[in-house]
């Protein structure tokens, strides 16, 4: 009961200064949001990427030339199918393509009809020469639809039409939103890949505790190849949307600054007004005890309700308003951007260690002031 | 092209079917190692299979569990006999496929850890048994006679 009343009269006390309560509150708020968006994005992201390199293939074999990539002989898919443990291996054509008219980058890739985890919004996979599939992106890019056509030049700088049959939704628009898909021969020919090589090769392995030693047979027995598992992809993934994560944290630390120099001295600063008020407090019978339990309960008020907003703001921009600020900064440099709407998801270990790193410093930044001026004689104080 | 590819599973099906004892169906995600007591299904690389006659099914989290329970089955499994059991399964290793003991071979002493530390890795056939215990270090290739584990002769 009797903590209950201070609880009171610290909510009492922190309304009947709204000036100074609303002040701390928005600059806390908008800290909480901004720190909050950055690592939720960051986090919806590598999951997002995780989700999707889950489907893929265990080991993507590339041919190297010179350290460089280079085209993989498709002959090279019998030599790794006969390492044991490979389920299968499967040519992959694939490659990028600058678009003029948009100034945009498109990932073609060589239709797989048979068995694609792609999911269509409208439309069918193609399946003849001169047929395509695209990404929303690319659709809405060049305003085309199902039906429309899709004039891309090729590697003869010839202008070569595809009928778009189908148009892609899929759980994760971050990678199918500039594909365009197409039959394999057509791409083959589009872009003057010769007879009998790919890409790359994907291997699909049964047992994940192989992959390792397969990755080391295929670089041992095909020196001139880069064996890439999933493993190694998902810890890029990680490392570039933490590097960008970071460089976004690094540019806010200012802030971050400011905002501590004026919590600091918002919240150490304790006017006469609020000596006084101590002095008065301790004269009619409170110990120190109760005077830091309410100090203790404005800071905590203050804090827990800032972050509260700052983190049901920054769920609401990350998940639900895709992203307006710092989504194109995190997610990369081509011109599509798909809309990021990712999943929403939340972390309870990300969230405490947020509310400990917010809420810990300043309610300690409001307690300790408040325990000097309680502990010195009240007389002393109210005479100031 | 077209319509070799949708035969193939197919044909698929059919030798599947020919196949004289079906395999065992996985483990349910509540079934636990009849021996160490351990989960099963989160380690479907690893998973053992004792079918009885009475048509009976325990689960084991390694082949190494399996034969424990095997070598001394009213200890582990209280009013089994050996002349009860109809059928013992392993999980290969390369292919991750349930099948019966005695068409695998079995490697000691590898590298390759099991969800129980030290395993008998099972693998189909001579030469990928030779394969595995060249690349993981393995000690000695086993053969499962149906009552016992016997020592396969290394080939020259």
């Amino acid at each position: 009961m009797h903590r209950v009343k201070i609880l009171e009269y610290a909510l009492a006390a922190l309304l009947r200064r709204p000036g100074k309560s609303a002040a701390i509150l928005t600059a806390y708020t908008l800290l909480v949001t901004v720190l909050c968006s950055v690592l939720l994005l960051t986090h919806a992201l590598k999951t997002e990427a995780e989700q999707l390199l889950a489907e893929g293939p265990e080991l993507v074999v590339q041919q190297t030339l010179a350290g460089r990539h280079d085209l993989i002989p498709e002959r090279t898919a019998a030599t790794i199918a006969a390492i044991p443990g490979v389920a299968s291996v499967t040519p992959r054509i694939w490659g990028y393509y600058y678009d003029s008219l948009t100034k945009a980058n498109y990932t073609l890739l060589a239709a797989d009809p048979a068995a694609s985890p792609l999911e269509l919004v409208a439309g069918r996979l193609p399946e003849n020469e001169g047929e395509c599939a695209v990404g929303m992106g690319v659709a809405a890019a060049r305003r085309i639809g199902v039906n429309d056509d899709l004039i891309l030049i090729d590697a003869a700088n010839v202008g070569t039409i595809f009928t778009v049959t189908g148009v892609f939704k899929a759980e994760s628009r971050l990678f199918t939103e500039d594909l365009v898909v197409v039959p394999g021969e057509a791409l083959r020919r589009f872009f003057a890949i010769p007879a009998g090589m790919a890409t790359d090769l994907a291997v699909r392995v049964h047992n994940p505790g192989e992959i390792e030693t397969i990755a080391a047979k295929v670089k041992r027995q095909l020196p001139a190849t880069r064996p890439i598992t999933r493993n190694d992809l998902l810890r890029t993934y990680r490392a570039v949307f933490d590097w960008r994560g970071g460089m976004m944290l690094a540019l806010f630390a200012s802030a971050l600054l400011a905002f501590c120099i004026l919590a600091w001295d918002k919240a150490t600063g304790l006017n006469a007004g609020e000596r006084r008020e101590i002095g008065i407090l301790k004269a009619v019978g409170w110990d120190t005890g109760d005077v830091l339990m309410l100090k203790f309960w404005e800071g905590l008020a203050l804090s827990l309700l800032a972050f509260l907003l700052g983190y049901t703001l920054a769920f609401a921009m990350v998940f639900h308003w895709g992203v307006p600020v710092l989504g194109d900064v995190l997610r990369g440099w081509s011109v599509i951007f798909p809309d990021l709407h990712p999943v929403p998801h939340v972390d309870l270990y990300q969230m405490a260690t947020l509310a400990f790193l917010t809420i810990v410093p300043f309610v300690a930044s409001t307690v300790i002031p408040a325990w000097r001026a309680a502990t010195s004689d009240p007389d002393e104080v109210m005479r100031q | 092209m077209r319509r070799s590819l949708l035969l193939l599973p197919l044909l698929l099906l059919v030798l599947a079917a020919r196949s004289p004892a079906a395999e065992p169906p996985r483990p349910g995600k509540d079934e636990r190692c009849a021996v160490c007591g351990m989960l099963v299904a989160p380690f479907p690389q690893w998973v053992a299979v004792l079918e009885f006659k009475d048509g009976r099914r325990f689960y084991f989290d390694g082949p190494k569990d399996m034969f424990v329970a095997f070598f001394d089955l009213p200890a582990n499994i209280p009013g089994a006999s050996i002349d009860q059991v109809s059928g013992v399964y392993v999980t290969e290793y390369y292919s991750t496929r349930l099948l019966p003991a005695a068409e695998v071979l079995f490697v000691t002493g590898s590298n390759v850890l099991g969800p129980m530390g030290k395993e008998l890795v099972p693998v189909a056939g001579a030469e990928a048994a030779e394969t595995f215990r060249r690349d993981h270090a393995g000690e000695k290739i086993m053969r499962f006679d149906g009552r016992q584990l016997v020592e396969v002769a290394p080939r020259p």
